[in-house]
C-alpha cells in the first residue's frame, strides 16, 4: 500500500481543504509553471517561502509530506546526480576518471532537486487537502466544456470515481490471490515457464473477480437509477468562494515575486 | 404492493429459469424466499425491479408495469434492492456519497439530499459514519451503507438479495434487526436467503423449487414440511426441528418455528407429563464420559502445528527498532511499549493443534482467525514468537517449500482462485510446482478429484468458469489436495453454500479427517464446530479468548455472548430452557439428539 501513500488525504478544515477543488486543480497546474519558471535561487526562495506558508496554512504535519515524498525520491536523486555529473562549468572541484564535478554542477544539482522537492510538496499539497472524489469531480467539470466536442466528460469521472473505489479493494483481493498460489507451491523464481504459469495464476483471477464485480456493480447502479448525467444532482456542489480567489491572488503573488526575482538578480 | 402474474423468463432460451411464478405481496407485508442453489430466487428478485423484465406474464410493482419502459425509474425507486455482495454494491468511495448516489440520479436538489442521507444512515443505525471510508467497513456495514443507498431513495418496498449470505453472525443479526425495524414501521419487505432462522421471522415464506413456487404460507405452516424441504436442499429451523423429534418421541409438543415461541410452549407441555429425572442423570454421564475419552486419546498424539508466544501486526515497527531486535531479549518488553502505533493483529497467542486433530477456530470477522491460519504454513511470519510445523520453523526459509507442501490452507471462497483453462491443469498447478514427474502430477489430479468426489472423465477438460459454484469450490479444493498435504486448514470453507451443499461439504472434511489428516477449520458456525471438531479455539480481537473441546468452551455461554459471539443452537436452547425452570442437567453439551432425549426423559415420554 506504500505504493498509493503519496499524497494520501490528511483530514482537515482548513483554508485549504475548503477550497474548490476545480480551482485548487487548476491553481496547481499555474503553480508547476511558475516553479519551472524560477531561474535563481532567490526566485526558488520566493516558492518556497509560498509553499512554506500553504503548509503552514494546512496545519499539516511536516512528517506527513515528508513521508508522502518517500517513495518519489528516487526522481529527485536520480535527476539531481544527473545535473552533478553532466553539468559543466566553473572550477573543477572532483576528478577521477571520466567522472568530474564542476562547481556549475554542484549548483545546478542543488537547485534542481530543491526546485523538484518544492514542486511535489506543493502538488501533494493538493492532494493531502482534497478528498480524490472531489477531485475527480473537479477533473470532470473542468472536462465538461468539451462535452460538445464528443469528449464523453461525465463517464470519464465516473470512470475515475469507481476506479479509485475499487484500488483498495483489488490490491487486497491480488493479495489473497499471491498467497494462495504460494500455498500452491507457486514462486515466481525459477523458471521463465514457472514465472508465467505464477503470473497467469495471479491475473486470470484478477480479472474474472474485475469483470464479476463490474457485472453486480452495474446491476447495483441500474438499480438505484443510475442513467448518465442527465438530471443528475449533487450532495455536495461545487462552489467557487472567496478563499478560491485569495487562492488566485497568492499564486498571482508568488508568480510575480518569482519574475522580479528572475529579473533583478 | 407486487403483484406477480405466470411469469416465466428464461436466460439462455433453453432452460426455464423461471417457469410461471405466482407471486402477491401485500403494503407493509414481510416475505421470505426460500429456495436452493438455481432455484430462481435471485432472477425472480431482479424482476420485482424491473432489472430483469418477463418473457411471458407481467409484473405489477406499486400500480407500474414493469414492462413499461418509462416506469422505470419509477419502479426502481419504488422497490430498492440489496446485493449479495458487500463489495460490489458500493459505487463511491464515502458512505454519504454512496447513500446519495441513488436520490442524485433521481435529481433530488442538494438540500433535500442532505437531509435524506441523514435519515437513511439514522434507520441502518450507522450515524457518524457519513465521511468513512466504504473500503474499511465491515462487511455488515457494507450491507447496511447499501440498505441507506436504497432507504435514500424514499421505497415503499425493500428486496434484499441474499444480502446476508457473506456476512458473519453478528452482521446478520445488525442486518435482521435494520429489517425488522424498517417493516415495523410499513415497509415492505421481500427477503430472499436460505436461512432458516431468518425466514421464521417472515409474515410469510414462499418456497421456489426450479422456477416455480413449490409452498407458499406462514412460517409456522411452511418450515414444518421437513419432508418438501429437503428434497429442495433446505433445512428446517433448529427450533421446529427439536419439536419434531420431541413428537416422534411421543410428547404432546406443539411445533414452532421461532426458539422463543418454544421455549415459552415447553415447560407446559413437558409438565403435562409425569417426571422420570432418574433416567436423565445416567443419560447425561454417558454424553460427558464419551466427550472426555475421546479427548483423552488424543493427549498422546504429538503435535502437528505449534504457535508459540506469536504475535503478529500488519504494520511492522520502523526499522530502527527491528534492527535492535536481533540483539537484545529485552527488545520485547520495551517494543510494545515503545511503539504504541502498532496495532496487533495477534497477541500472545499460544497453542498446538495435536497429530490427527480437528480443530475449530471462532471468532469474529477481525479477530484474528485468517490472520492466524495464515502463520500455519509461513505465508505471514511471526512478528514475535514461533510457528512450528512438525517441528520445523516456518521463519526458515529452507523449510518454506516443504512446509507449504504438507499444510495445505483452503482460503475463503477458493473457487475466486481458479485460472486454468481445464479442470486438469488447474488442479495440477500445484504438482507441478512441486516439479513431480507427469504421471505423479496425473495421478495425484485423479485422486484429489476422486477425493472431492467429481468424475475426473467427465470434468478433466471442461473449463473450471463453467462449473456451477458448488463444482468450483471443490475443483479448488482439490487443487490444494493435489499437494498431498497431511495438515489441511480451511478458511470458513462451507460460506455462501446453500444448506445442502454446506451438509455435504462438511460431509468431505470429515472424512478427509478420518482418512488421517489433520484438519483446522474457522467456521462462524457454532453448530458445525460442535458437531465436527475436537477441540476448539475462540479468539477475540486478537487474543486466545477460549481454548478447549467443544463442551468446555460452549458451556461458557456467558462469555461468549458477552463478546457477541453465539453457542450452538442445541445448547442455546437447552440453557433458555433450563432458566424457564425445565431440569435439564447442566455441564452437559447438547445436540439436537441427546437434548430431545433428555426433554423425552424428563417428561417421561416413551421411546
Amino acid at each position: 500500500m506504500n505504493v498509493f501513500s503519496f499524497g494520501s488525504y490528511y483530514p482537515g478544515s482548513s483554508p485549504l481543504h475548503r477550497m474548490d477543488p476545480r480551482a485548487k486543480l487548476l491553481l496547481g497546474c499555474a503553480f508547476i509553471i511558475a516553479a519551472l519558471c524560477a531561474r535563481n535561487a532567490a526566485a526558488l526562495g520566493v516558492v518556497a517561502a509560498f509553499v512554506a506558508g500553504f503548509y503552514l496554512l494546512s496545519r499539516i504535519p511536516l512528517v506527513n509530506a515528508a513521508k508522502s515524498l518517500a517513495p518519489l525520491m528516487f526522481i529527485v536523486v536520480v535527476a539531481s546526480l544527473l545535473n552533478l555529473f553532466v553539468v559543466q562549468g566553473g572550477a573543477v572541484l572532483f576528478e577521477w576518471g571520466f567522472i568530474r564535478i564542476s562547481e556549475a554542477g554542484v549548483g545546478s544539482c542543488l537547485f534542481i532537486a530543491t526546485r523538484l522537492v518544492l514542486m511535489m510538496m506543493g502538488m501533494s499539497l493538493i492532494t493531502m487537502t482534497t478528498l480524490t472524489l472531489d477531485l475527480t469531480e473537479a477533473f470532470e467539470r473542468l472536462l465538461s466544456p468539451f462535452a460538445r466536442f464528443g469528449l464523453p466528460a461525465h463517464e470519464l469521472g465516473m470512470i475515475m470515481g469507481i476506479a479509485l473505489r475499487f484500488l483498495p479493494q483489488f490490491a487486497s483481493e491480488l493479495a489473497t490471490i499471491y498467497h494462495a498460489q504460494i500455498s500452491r507451491g507457486a514462486g515466481m523464481d525459477g523458471s521463465p515457464v514457472k514465472g508465467l504459469r505464477m503470473l497467469s495464476s495471479l491475473m486470470i483471477p484478477l480479472f474474472t473477480s474485475a469483470f464479476r464485480h463490474a457485472e453486480t456493480l452495474s446491476a447495483a447502479m441500474d438499480a438505484r437509477c443510475y442513467h448518465g448525467s442527465a438530471g443528475r444532482t449533487r450532495l455536495h456542489p461545487l462552489r467557487f468562494t472567496v478563499l478560491d480567489a485569495a487562492g488566485v491572488g497568492a499564486l498571482v503573488a508568488m508568480t510575480a515575486g518569482i519574475v522580479a526575482a528572475n529579473m533583478l538578480l | 404492493m407486487i403483484e406477480c402474474m405466470e411469469i416465466e423468463f428464461t436466460y439462455d432460451g433453453e432452460h426455464q429459469a423461471l417457469a410461471g411464478i405466482d407471486l402477491k405481496v401485500d403494503a407493509g407485508e414481510f416475505v421470505c424466499v426460500l429456495g436452493g442453489n438455481g432455484s430462481g430466487k435471485s432472477t425472480l428478485a431482479k424482476h420485482l425491479n424491473a432489472l430483469l423484465v418477463p418473457d411471458k406474464g407481467s409484473v405489477v410493482v406499486d400500480g407500474n408495469d414493469t414492462a413499461e419502459p418509462r416506469h422505470v425509474y419509477r419502479i426502481r425507486s419504488t422497490a430498492g434492492m440489496v446485493f449479495q455482495n458487500p463489495d460490489d454494491q458500493l459505487v463511491a468511495s464515502l458512505v454519504e456519497d454512496d447513500v446519495a448516489f441513488g436520490p442524485e440520479n433521481l435529481g433530488v436538489e442538494t438540500a433535500e439530499l442532505a437531509h435524506r442521507v441523514r435519515d437513511a444512515l439514522q434507520e441502518v443505525g450507522l450515524v457518524g459514519f457519513e465521511k468513512h471510508e466504504t473500503f474499511a467497513l465491515s462487511g455488515g456495514q457494507k450491507q447496511r451503507v447499501a440498505i441507506a443507498g436504497v432507504l435514500s431513495m424514499q421505497p415503499k418496498i425493500l428486496i434484499l438479495d441474499e444480502a446476508s449470505a457473506m456476512l458473519d453472525p453478528r452482521g446478520r443479526k445488525g442486518l435482521m434487526r435494520v429489517c425488522r425495524s424498517l417493516h415495523e414501521r410499513g415497509m415492505t419487505i421481500v427477503m430472499i436467503t436460505h436461512f432458516m432462522e431468518e425466514a421464521a421471522e417472515a409474515d410469510r415464506v414462499v418456497v421456489l423449487d426450479r422456477g416455480t413456487v413449490a409452498l407458499s404460507g406462514p412460517p409456522q405452516e411452511v418450515l414444518v414440511r421437513t419432508d418438501i424441504l429437503s428434497d429442495l436442499n433446505l433445512e428446517v429451523p433448529f427450533a421446529c426441528n427439536l419439536s419434531l423429534k420431541l413428537r416422534d418421541a411421543g410428547l404432546d409438543v406443539p411445533v414452532r418455528v421461532r426458539e422463543e415461541q418454544l421455549i415459552e410452549a415447553l415447560p407446559r407441555a413437558l409438565a403435562s407429563g409425569s417426571a422420570a429425572p432418574a433416567t436423565v442423570a445416567g443419560n447425561a454421564t454417558n454424553v460427558e464420559t464419551t466427550a472426555s475419552a475421546a479427548n483423552a486419546a488424543n493427549e498422546a498424539d504429538e503435535p502437528a502445528i505449534e504457535l508459540r508466544g506469536v504475535s503478529f501486526t500488519y504494520n511492522p515497527p520502523s526499522k530502527r527498532t527491528s534492527a535492535k531486535k536481533e540483539g537484545s531479549k529485552t527488545g520485547k518488553q520495551a517494543k510494545w511499549g515503545n511503539d504504541p502505533d502498532a496495532v496487533w493483529a495477534l497477541r500472545d497467542i499460544d497453542f498446538s493443534v495435536r497429530k490427527g486433530e480437528f480443530f475449530g477456530i471462532a471468532g469474529h470477522t477481525g479477530s484474528g482467525k485468517s490472520t492466524l491460519i495464515q502463520h500455519t504454513n509461513g505465508i505471514l511470519r511471526p512478528t514475535e514468537g514461533r510457528v512450528l510445523v512438525e517441528g520445523r520453523d516456518v521463519s526458515d526459509k529452507k523449510q518454506a517449500a516443504g512446509i507449504r507442501a504438507d499444510v495445505g490452507v483452503v482460503f475463503q471462497y477458493p473457487e475466486n482462485q481458479l485460472f486454468a483453462d481445464t479442470v486438469y491443469n488447474d488442479v495440477a498447478f500445484g504438482p507441478r510446482n512441486l516439479k513431480l514427474s507427469d504421471e505423479e502430477v496425473d495421478a495425484r489430479v485423479r485422486e484429489s478429484l476422486a477425493l472431492v468426489r467429481l468424475d475426473f472423465d467427465e470434468l478433466r477438460d471442461s473449463s473450471p468458469f463453467a462449473l456451477s459454484g458448488g463444482q468450483q469450490r471443490r475443483v479448488a479444493f482439490a487443487g490444494v489436495l493435489a499437494m498431498r498435504p497431511s495438515i489441511l486448514v480451511l478458511d470458513e470453507p462451507v460460506a455462501g453454500l446453500d444448506p445442502a451443499a454446506r451438509r455435504e461439504f462438511l460431509g468431505l472434511v470429515s472424512e478427509l479427517h478420518q482418512a488421517g489428516r489433520t484438519v483446522v477449520m474457522i467456521s462462524h458456525s457454532m453448530d458445525d464446530l460442535a458437531a465436527c471438531c475436537d477441540r476448539v479455539l475462540v479468539l477475540n480481537e486478537g487474543r486466545m479468548f477460549a481454548l478447549g473441546t467443544p463442551r468446555d468452551v460452549f458451556l461458557q455461554a456467558r462469555e461468549l455472548n458477552d463478546i457477541g459471539l453465539g453457542i450452538p443452537a442445541a445448547q442455546r436452547m437447552a440453557n433458555s430452557l433450563r432458566e424457564a425452570g425445565v431440569p435439564i442437567p447442566g455441564n452437559v453439551l447438547y445436540d439436537g439428539e441427546t437434548l430431545a432425549r433428555v426433554l423425552a426423559d424428563i417428561a417421561g415420554g416413551v421411546r
